[in-house]
């Protein structure tokens, strides 16, 4: 059996996993730090 | 006068003052100066923001090394072969699943005892992060099962218990938002986050309590049975995706913490 | 004691308890929990022929022949303790190997031998490459 579809495959899902919740974190924290500051600012 | 902040119990109205007072007040008796000076929310942002991007980037360079040295400097395996390199990944995201349990519990343990509102937004902040690596490292040990084993998935005390502990984190982030919905205080699925722990020793030596198709454990305290040639890239990727799992837990307190604060600014902006 | 030190106890209380609890779940639970039998477990007392049951242990060094037809195979599964010899028909995972760990899906037959419905290959806890496997251990392939 060819070990390398099994391996990238993996890895794969990894990346798209851990992009994923980055992505998601980040925009909640800037979303919630933006909200703050403008209502400072009003 | 006392210090009103020990009564804090309520996850409420005065926790949301506090929060807003922010920096310069001090506690006066108490206990562990240092502990309390991080527990400040505008000591904590002090830190952490310079904290997520550092965590974050160095946390995403060890992981790109390790997984490329695993995927290309290392030698491959005398049984498994090339599918050997699944290890690289698998290894951290074990790790970070039961680690980031045992977070989630030592910060819902803090929130119990000193009832510091910081401690509960620690451990919600580790749920998520924690379910998600405990769900790679099944796919991906899913993955590795197949060509090593020949089989996706087996019934066996290892892949069972790490099973269980994903379905115990979702469980933990559906009672976290029920209670948050409900005006909880939080204490509830602090409580749950202690008792899960129990999971935590079952998961490490269910390879050594029952016969089971997953192998033994490779890396102990006393050395590894992984040859030094194909072991090192594994810690880059353990350091690495550590680091990256930090930052994220780092963004989510930072997001429930503005959160926090747009909502009692605009309370009392309706109030005025 | 101050409020915050009663629940630091309480808390630490209630940890115990539920360790404690669970201890007694989990040995309770030992041979229910277990994946499969290995050799030993069973000598003197076989599972029921009827049960579908797992056999786990090494495959016996030079145990392993193919029989006539090509797809049935026998071999011994030993524990260092006790053996049970298992016959097979069917492709073998390909990490089956002489001298490495399998599973064994099927059932006992009433002579004491075992009949495989499906194999599995188990791996060890070592990992190493091939230049350094071929000087710790010899392993030999079934396959031509």
């Amino acid at each position: 059996m060819n070990p390398w579809p099994f391996v990238v495959g993996a890895y794969a899902i990894m990346g798209i996993g851990m992009a994923g919740i980055a992505g998601v974190s980040w925009r909640a924290m800037r979303r919630a730090e933006r909200a703050v500051e403008a209502l400072r600012r009003r | 006068m006392a210090p009103a902040y020990h009564n804090y119990g309520a996850w409420g109205e005065p926790a949301r003052l506090w929060l807003e007072s922010r920096a310069s007040i001090d506690y006066p008796g108490c206990a562990v100066p240092i502990l309390h000076a991080l527990a400040n929310p505008a000591r904590f942002l002090k830190l952490a923001r310079p904290l997520t991007p550092l965590c974050f980037w160095c946390g995403v360079v060890l992981a790109l090394i390790g997984c490329w040295a695993g995927l290309t400097r290392t030698p491959p395996d005398y049984l498994q072969g090339d599918t050997v390199r699944i290890l690289y990944i698998h290894v951290p995201a074990a790790w970070l699943g039961m680690a980031g349990w045992g977070g989630l519990a030592v910060a819902s343990f803090a929130y119990l005892v000193w009832r510091h509102p910081l401690a509960a937004i620690a451990a919600r902040a580790m749920a998520v992060p924690g379910a998600l690596f405990a769900a790679l490292c099944l796919v991906t040990g899913s993955i590795w099962g197949r060509p090593t084993w020949g089989t996706w998935w087996q019934w066996d005390g290892r892949l069972t218990s790490m099973l269980l502990l994903f379905f115990v984190y979702i469980a933990y982030i559906a009672l976290a938002r029920a209670d948050a919905d409900r005006g909880g205080d939080g204490r509830i699925p602090a409580v749950f986050g202690i008792a899960g722990t129990v999971l935590l020793p079952v998961i490490r030596y269910s390879v050594v309590w029952w016969h089971t198709l997953h192998q033994g454990q490779s890396i102990g305290l006393t050395g590894s049975t992984i040859a030094p040639s194909m072991l090192w890239p594994l810690w880059f990727t353990l350091s690495g995706f550590t680091l990256f799992f930090a930052a994220i837990v780092l963004m989510r307190m930072r997001a429930a913490l503005g959160l926090q604060k747009a909502e009692a600014r605009m309370r009392r902006m309706a109030a005025a | 004691m101050k409020p915050k030190h009663q629940r630091f106890v309480l808390a630490g209380l209630a940890l115990l308890a539920i360790f404690g609890a669970s201890a007694l779940a989990l040995s309770a639970l030992r041979d229910e929990a277990a994946f499969f039998y290995a050799p030993a477990d069973i000598v003197g007392h076989l599972p029921d022929p009827n049960r579908s049951v797992r056999l786990g242990g090494m495959v016996k060094q030079g145990s392993v022949e193919r029989q006539g037809d090509g797809v049935t195979i026998r071999f011994v599964v030993t524990d260092g303790k006790a053996s049970v010899p298992v016959r097979f028909t069917g492709v073998t995972p390909d990490l089956f190997r002489e001298g490495s760990g399998v599973v064994a899906e099927g059932h006992f037959r009433a002579d004491g031998g075992f009949t495989a419905d499906t194999l599995l290959a188990k791996h060890d806890e070592r990992y190493m490459p091939p230049q350094m496997a071929g000087k710790m251990h010899k392993t030999e392939s079934l396959k031509p």
